[in-house]
């Protein structure tokens, strides 16, 4: 697709020399300052803690000693803490997935009485800071009004006030808002219901918003903290940001470092399997102004 | 794009797209009819729409509506969580206010703000259209962008201190190498602040660029081959065709980014504690100081009710205005 | 603040939950019966050593097993929350009643709790508690409030001046001769500095109010104060605050002997001193612990002396303890006061266990806790550690020489707010040359004067 520079201009002598300097300096620019932290946190990991406390600090670990990632895996429990971590990002990906697309697509296309109202609501949970909610809902995890039952140590603590996310519903909302009507009103016609809409016309065409959604909730979910903190206090149930946390204090700094090298592979790993599909749907999508 | 081509051939689309079924037939008893049925299927769709809200509906009543709601009352309150709580009207507030570093948090969380503004808000996008245009080593580059937001924040907190290290920092060094002075990053009440802004942009600026990626790809390519033959050079180009054709967006993530900023805590928590001399402490980290080290969270929930409310007077004002700047 | 109808069925409702959840915990259903103490009751205790540190939690478990075969009616469920005490899930514990029934508190949280009422009032059945009257009186009066008892020690320790022996002999100082005076601090500060890059003289806080609670610690050790005794007027825009501040200075502009890295905290100094680049810092014996411990320090490098100039001064006190939950029943109280009274508070058992602790390899002979003084349990104490010794005892003797001059000044009252003003004075001496020594500590007064006016 033409985009901002044209083909034409790229294929003369200045244009291609311009292309490939811009490329090499971004693909270097980037690589600097995005991957150089992994490496480092990588290496640091393979350094003894004498020599991660250098300074100037050594770019090449003196000794590779790959045990150090085996000891963080065992003396931090970290098989235990991904496990469930991996429980709990799951089933919050598709707890969010499943509450706010079905909230999107109401506010969208139903669009009931109060559905801006219902909407600002939601955008007005943005605008307090997480920190200051924390002890009320804490209160109603502990003790849910009306059913009166306790969320804690459970993954329905996490799962369910994941979903409660704001800004998931207005990006798909706004999203779905620009498929156009004649789409769904042809189905409509046909007799489909709302549910089969939801599902066959509009989920296909929302793949790239869908494969963003997720990504963000599964890396939100993943690297909370004081959330999990509050209400997993078991230790065999605690989350890895958390399980690392409370006993980095503990630990060497090398081993500190294995560990969080270990914690980010997961989302790293999601984020290149699925890369292909949600970026591939982002070029076809629309995210349209 | 393909999927909507598809759909859009199918043959029975053609005629009945139009309006929404019945009223194409006229006549007073059948407009009755049709009346009646109009509102019936108001009432079955609000009732379907509503069925599909009902998740999202419990979820944030439970979790995000009813908490607010208890913490507007905390804020009135003082509370010590083991008796029932002391009405002190607005005591709190009055309290809250009158503690010197009320206003250099305002001021500091303004500056944040701004700064981030300044240098976090332009990047994505010019990174994304950057990214856009070229046609190789695209899923590299979209991934790396994306690393720093995946990262744990404990991984940018060290990596960060070490660079900002006054005396041995990575920073530091190169500007040795390049022969120009070095700075004191975090240490000094000039450059704090834009030390963590640089922080906070660079963990956060791939989720932006991303979103920006998105909405690029659907800006019509003829609007740009047409802006060339008028003879526009890149940098118009940009300026006529991409900003309009991605305003919205850009509008929307403004906002975002300027609520976002303005509740910054991690930052300074972790990295300056909110020194030196308080000039990183921002209206979130002085809650946490009330509400967790004080042990007075009346006063912090006094503090976050305060920030709610500039943030969603200011939320509306910037709709009205853009929606406005829009007609 | 909710309508009493809403709120008496909230509570049938809840109660009627409780009972039907309750997981077993074998605990006595009838509330607040002033039965026989011998009734089972189950009491749920705070700071188990976590799993990653196995010979601790191995220790503990044994403990908790011998004292249930003593006490057959008492069960102790430990909850291993590490750390021990934290600041954003305390509020939240408590107000969700998922605090425990005898929970770890530092010393610097006491006050706020007992002012908040956050803790129960265990006064009526301390006096059982054989141990406790031979505590420092200084030491049980952390946790009092009048006449009122709230709680008891398990840790306490005074400031000192720990030093790295290794960099003083690189330096060519005298290990077992550390500095007496703040002038021998300075010179000892620039011979290490001198060392080369990297290498720190002298470190100290300056932010997180880490800052100003080092500074209340320098400032009780010259012999200042940081309240007026009735706790109205801020006290310590003194002589002795200046001098604090003014030693600082000269220490980082003039001698340049405190590195260029500032706005220090608890880890990053822990981390310096561990990797052996730091020669001095205030603090107590913990900190050799915790460098060993956590950061792969060995014994044999470090010492620890009396803080410089301190001799008949006082010093910041230090430590932890054990509290209760405000809704402990009385059962409660008393079978938690039994466990606090075996584990921590006496010799030869629980945490001076040193024949166990030597069998594990685990370090003793470090002189903390000090909680008993020169009482007879006190005496025990020393001998067991000396019996028992694994670390360089005389490595800690200076410090303990000074112990019988100092006496245990509490903190001040809203010690975290008053700290946090003072981190300013700190990190703006440590970050700015042209620091205004006087105005600084003008401004600070000025803040806390304020702050100590609050009724809140």
């Amino acid at each position: 697709m033409r985009t901002l520079v044209s083909p034409l201009s790229l294929r003369t002598p200045s244009g291609r020399i311009i292309y490939w300097t811009t490329l090499v300096v971004v693909v270097i620019g980037f690589t600097g300052a995005f991957v150089f932290p992994l490496y480092w946190m990588v290496t640091g990991a393979l350094k003894s803690p004498d020599e991660i406390a250098q300074i100037p600090p050594s770019f090449f670990p003196k000794h590779f000693d790959l045990g150090v990632y085996k000891d963080a895996w065992e003396q931090l429990q970290l098989g235990i803490f991904l496990k469930n971590t991996v429980l709990y990002a799951g089933g919050a990906w598709l707890f969010t997935l499943a509450v706010d697309v079905t909230a999107a697509y109401a506010l969208s296309k139903l669009r009931p009485f109060f559905g801006k109202l219902i909407l600002g609501a939601m955008l007005a949970t943005l605008m307090i800071p997480p920190m200051v909610l924390l002890l009320p809902t804490y209160l109603v995890a502990k003790d849910l009004p009306i059913f009166h039952a306790s969320l804690l140590n459970t993954p329905w603590a996490i799962w369910l006030p994941a979903a409660a996310n704001g800004f998931f519903v207005f990006l798909l909302k706004r999203f779905f808002d620009s498929i156009p009507r004649e789409l769904l009103e042809a189905a409509e016609i046909d007799g489909a219901s709302p549910l089969r809409i939801l599902s066959s016309i509009v989920l296909p065409v929302s793949r790239p918003i869908l494969g963003v959604v997720s990504i963000l909730s599964v890396v939100t979910v993943w690297k909370d903290f004081v959330w999990p903190l509050l209400v997993l206090p078991e230790t065999d149930k605690m989350s890895i940001s958390v399980g690392i946390a409370s006993l980095s204090a503990q630990m060497p700094q090398n081993v500190l470092i294995a560990s969080l090298v270990i914690a980010s592979l997961p989302t790293i790993l999601v984020f290149f399997v699925f890369q292909r599909s949600i970026m591939a749907g982002l070029t076809a999508g629309s995210l349209k102004g | 794009m393909a999927a909507t081509r598809t759909l859009a051939r199918r043959p029975r689309s053609a005629g009945s797209a139009g309006g929404g079924g019945a009223g194409t037939r006229g006549g007073p008893v059948e407009e009755d009819r049709d009346q009646t049925g109009a509102l019936r299927r108001a009432v079955g769709r609000n009732l379907t729409a509503y069925g599909f809200l009902c998740g999202a509906l419990i979820c944030f009543a439970l979790f995000s509506w009813y908490p607010m709601i208890r913490e507007v009352i905390l804020s009135f309150q003082q509370n010590n969580f083991v008796d029932p709580g002391q009405w002190v009207g607005f005591d709190n507030f009055r309290t809250v206010v009158e503690d010197p570093a009320f206003r250099s948090a305002w001021l500091n969380t303004a500056a944040f703000s701004c700064l981030a503004l300044v240098i976090g808000y332009a990047v994505p996008f010019v990174l994304a259209v950057v990214l856009n245009e070229l046609r190789h080593a695209k899923a590299y580059l979209r991934f790396v962008v994306y690393l720093p937001v995946m990262l744990p924040p404990a991984v940018a907190v060290l990596l960060f201190k070490w660079f900002y290290d006054p005396g041995a920092g990575l920073f530091n060094q190169v500007l040795d190498a390049f022969h120009l002075p070095p700075l004191s990053w975090l240490d000094s009440t000039s450059t704090a602040l834009v030390s963590l802004v640089l922080v906070s942009t660079w963990m956060n600026l791939g989720t932006g660029t991303l979103i920006y990626l998105a909405a690029l790809q659907s800006v019509p390519g003829d609007l740009y081959e047409s802006a060339e033959l008028d003879g526009a050079g890149l940098f118009r180009r940009v300026w006529h065709v991409t900003i309009p054709q991605t305003k919205l967006i850009l509008l929307v993530m403004l906002l975002l980014q300027i609520v976002a900023t303005m509740q910054v805590f991690i930052e300074p928590y972790l990295l300056t504690g909110g020194g030196p001399e308080n000039a990183t402490v921002t209206v979130a980290y002085l809650m946490y100081q009330y509400a967790f080290n004080f042990g007075d969270f009346g006063g912090g929930s006094a503090l976050g009710l305060m920030l709610m409310i500039a943030l969603l007077v200011f939320s509306t004002v910037y709709l009205r205005v853009s929606r406005e700047a829009e007609q | 603040m909710r309508t009493t109808r809403r709120g008496l069925s909230l509570v049938l409702v809840v109660g009627l939950g409780l009972v039907a959840a309750s997981c077993g915990s074998g605990e006595e259903k009838k509330p607040a019966a002033e039965g026989s103490a011998d009734g089972p009751v189950t009491i749920t205790v705070g700071c188990q050593p976590p799993k990653s540190n196995p010979k601790e939690r191995t220790a503990w478990d044994a403990d908790v097993a011998a004292f249930q075969k003593q006490h057959p009616n008492i069960t102790v469920q430990s909850k291993d929350a590490f750390p021990c005490i934290n600041p954003d899930t305390f509020q939240a514990k408590l107000a969700g009643g998922t605090q425990e029934d005898v929970f770890y508190v530092y010393y610097s949280d006491v006050q706020k709790i007992m002012k908040a009422k956050q803790a129960a009032d265990i006064s009526q059945y301390v006096g059982n508690v054989k141990a406790a009257k031979d505590l420092r009186p200084d030491v049980m009066g952390v946790f009092k409030d009048g006449d009122k008892t709230y709680g008891l020690p398990r840790n306490n320790y005074t400031m000192g001046l720990v030093y790295n022996r290794k960099l003083f002999t690189q330096a060519g100082l005298n290990p077992d001769s550390p500095p007496k005076t703040w002038s021998e601090v300075q010179e000892a500060a620039k011979k290490i500095a001198a060392l080369g890059a990297g290498y720190v003289g002298y470190g100290e806080y300056s932010a997180g109010n880490t800052g100003g609670w080092h500074f209340a610690a320098s400032l009780y050790a010259r012999g200042g104060s940081m309240v007026s005794d009735d706790g109205k007027t801020a006290a310590f825009n003194s002589p002795e605050g200046k001098a604090v501040l003014e030693n600082l200075k000269k220490m980082r502009w003039d001698d340049n002997s405190m590195g260029s890295k500032q706005l220090l905290q608890w880890e990053d100094v822990m981390r310096m001193m561990g990797s052996g680049k730091l020669g001095m810092m205030i603090g107590a014996p913990d900190v050799v612990q915790s460098v060993n411990n956590d950061f792969q320090g060995k014994f044999e490098d470090y010492g620890v002396t009396a803080v410089p100039e301190s001799e008949g001064k006082a010093s910041l006190s230090g430590g932890d303890g054990y509290m209760f939950n405000p809704k402990a029943t009385p059962e409660k109280m008393k079978a938690g006061l039994l466990w606090l009274e075996f584990h921590e508070l006496t010799p030869g058992q629980g945490q001076f266990n040193y024949a166990r602790s030597k069998e594990q390899g685990r370090p003793v002979g470090l002189p903390i806790p000090d909680l008993y003084g020169d009482t007879a349990p006190g005496q025990e104490i020393v001998a067991l550690r000396k019996q028992y010794a694994t670390v360089p005892v005389d490595h800690f003797a200076p410090y303990v020489a000074e112990q019988s001059n100092i006496t245990n000044k509490l903190e001040p009252p809203k010690a975290q707010e008053l700290y946090a003003v003072l981190d300013v004075a700190m990190s703006a001496v440590l970050t700015r040359k042209d620091a205004d020594i006087d105005k600084l500590l003008r401004d600070a007064e000025s803040k806390a004067n304020k702050i100590l006016a609050k009724n809140t």
